[in-house]
């Protein structure tokens, strides 16, 4: 039975950036059942809005620690969804032991948002 | 049906565990969320679960570090590390510390539920190793102590038949333990929260015996000034322990026969019956077949209550547990006594293991408290054994023929002695040299238990060799020594002297370089 999936992948297809990897998304969406994959959305959307808080938080303090811990737990939850630009950035403020820097917080907190878009319309 | 399994999810995400949660909702596994290191181990220590789903990066401290301290507390879940980071180096070093599995982030729902059943399947089958390893090794088993094989075939029938109602008759000598076994039957059993009742049918008259049972009305005879509730009825639910029902008359014996067939009895004295539920558990030192073919057992009820044998090995055969129970019984017995002891001098157990007890660990107890209770000290000495326990025989064993003098030699029979500690058991007897024939070093008592087979060596008769006393004696120590195995102390018990004099003499031996 394999509509379902298709169908999923052609939503996430639809968004011309791929803000979301089809295999990771439309998996889950086929999965789980509507409520809890609408659920896992919802709280994905809270860890997002808390960790995109706290790496923007990070930076005017230097905080080299929390940003990166932020990020790790940013790039953890973006994968699991299938958020893979959020991953990719989240995953470049892991990296390295660099100050903070706010073009990369700008940066997280814009693709956090495309996630967001993308995966609230393949809930539709 | 077992319980489900219990999986701790260590992940301070939201939606990284609510998606674990509901991609494992299937599985129908019991699980619990922790989102720090630190609740996850006050957690997994106040209730230990079966399989751990550990993200590595946390807001206290890191998973790793979190394994090490459930390691160190002895947490034994199965413990998978969930994680962003795809290194090798992350994994080696979860497996490193003792994860069996590493999943990467993201992970889809078969990856996720195959790990999981996997690494639960392989801790049932440890912990089941575990178990089994502990069962074939456990030296306690509810009152009994005792790691040798004998005892663990016991602890293994209990444990099998403890489930069942089949009533179990327990046979053994006096003071192996019949009525622990019994007790262990009934705490192992479904009817642990009834009632044990236990019932001496020896030590009751035989008038009493079937009110003693079944209870009685006012006015049943002489002396029922009010209803009496009996054995059977106060067993309602639980175990009847009959211990030594060889003793009982045979007329009471067709009175216990249709209760244990049909659960109903008849108080003394009443007009209606009553019925119970009740598990039998009997016990004798008799042989009872034996009685059955006397006539003094019924042969119907025999084979009524016959129906799992339990017989308790004698301690002479239960190897090293001689020296666990005496130091179990010194430390219980010191305490009570607010005494000192802490153990035995190597000599004294040498001596427990030697001797044949054959009042088994009610001698035993008794020899101990006797030690206890005389004597000062942090170490039992042999001085302070009664002087039964080091004239002892050795165990049983093959006969070891002295060296023959010229004469014939003469078949001898070596002591087989019984503690004095014991009021209700024979004594030993004393040293008898008859005139002529064999020489007893002394005869074998007549037990009402069967003691052990006596050692045989053969002797030279003093009647007709007579040789230097020097000769004679290292002789004698020589072949003592080699009948032992070079075991000094039984050697020395052997020949009732000090042990302290067979190594004098040794050395002796050797310094005139009479013995290499």
């Amino acid at each position: 039975m394999q509509p379902a999936i298709d169908l999923n992948a052609r939503r996430c297809d639809q968004y011309p950036v791929h803000a979301l990897d089809p295999s990771v998304a439309g998996q889950l969406a086929e999965d789980l059942p509507r409520e809890d994959f609408l659920r896992i959305i919802h709280t994905f959307h809270e860890d997002l809005l808390r960790l995109t808080g706290e790496i923007v938080a990070a930076v005017p303090r230097g905080d080299v620690v929390g940003f990166q811990r932020a990020a790790h737990s940013l790039a953890g939850a973006a994968a699991a969804v299938g958020a893979a630009r959020l991953e990719a950035a989240a995953r470049q403020g892991m990296a390295g032991a660099q100050p903070p820097s706010v073009a990369l917080a700008g940066r997280i907190e814009a693709e956090a948002a495309a996630a967001l878009a993308a995966l609230a319309a393949l809930s539709t | 049906m077992s319980s489900p399994a219990r999986i701790l999810l260590v992940e301070d995400t939201q939606s990284q565990a609510e998606l674990a949660k509901a991609l494992l909702r299937d599985m129908g596994v019991e699980i619990r969320h922790a989102e720090t290191a630190g609740r996850a181990l006050a957690d997994a220590l106040a209730n230990p679960p079966d399989a751990i789903l550990l993200d590595l990066e946390l807001p206290d401290f890191s998973g790793f570090e979190l394994m090490q301290k459930l390691r160190a507390e002895g947490v034994e879940a199965a413990v998978i590390v969930v994680t962003a980071n795809a290194s090798v180096n992350t994994a080696v070093e979860a497996m490193r510390q003792g994860a069996v599995d590493f999943i990467v982030k993201p992970y889809a729902k078969a990856r996720l539920t195959v790990t999981l059943t996997n690494a639960l399947e392989k801790r049932a089958l440890t912990q089941e190793l575990k178990t089994v390893r502990a069962q074939l090794s456990r030296d306690r088993f509810f009152g009994f102590i005792g790691a040798s094989a004998p005892m663990q075939a016991i602890y293994r029938t209990i444990e099998s038949v403890a489930a069942s109602r089949a009533s179990v008759f327990i046979t053994g000598e006096s003071g192996t333990g019949k009525e622990l076994a019994a007790e262990a039957i009934h705490k192992a059993s479904p009817r642990a929260a009834k009632p044990f009742v236990a019932l001496n049918c020896g030590a009751i008259p035989r008038d009493l015996l079937e009110s003693e049972v079944f209870g009685h009305v006012k006015g049943a005879f002489t002396g029922a000034t009010d209803n009496r509730v009996g054995a059977a009825k106060q067993a309602d639910g639980g175990t009847l322990f009959l211990d030594e029902i060889g003793e009982m008359p045979l007329e009471m014996q067709v009175k216990l026969l249709r209760f244990v067939q049909t659960g109903s009895f008849q108080p003394v004295g009443a007009s209606r019956t009553e019925k119970v539920d009740v598990r039998f558990v009997c016990a004798t030192n008799r042989d009872p077949l034996a009685e059955v073919e006397a006539g003094r057992f019924r042969e119907d009820l025999y084979y009524r209550l016959y129906v799992v044998p339990l017989e308790l090995p004698p301690l002479r055969d239960r190897g090293q547990d001689g020296v666990l129970i005496a130091r179990a019984l010194l430390a219980q017995l010191s305490r009570e006594e607010g005494k000192r002891f802490r153990g035995f001098a190597p000599d004294v157990e040498q001596a427990v293991l030697a001797y044949a007890w054959p009042g088994n660990v009610r001698q035993l107890q008794n020899v101990v408290r006797n030690v206890v209770v005389l004597h000062e000290g942090e170490v039992v000495t042999p001085a302070m054994l009664p002087p039964t326990l080091l004239r002892v025989a050795p165990r049983p064993a093959a006969p070891v023929p002295m060296q023959p003098a010229l004469a014939p030699p003469a078949a001898v029979p070596v002591a087989t002695l019984v503690a004095e500690v014991m009021p209700a058991e024979p004594v030993a007897p004393e040293w008898v040299a008859p005139a002529h024939g064999p020489l007893p070093v002394s005869a074998p008592p007549a037990l009402p238990i069967s003691a052990p087979a006596p050692v045989t060596i053969t002797l030279p008769s003093p009647m007709v060799v007579v040789e230097p006393l020097a000769v004679m004696e290292k002789r004698l120590i020589l072949a003592a020594l080699a009948e032992t195995s070079q075991d000094v102390t039984r050697a020395a018990a052997l020949l009732q002297i000090n042990p302290s004099t067979v190594y004098r003499k040794m050395q002796q031996w050797k310094a005139t370089g009479e013995l290499l």
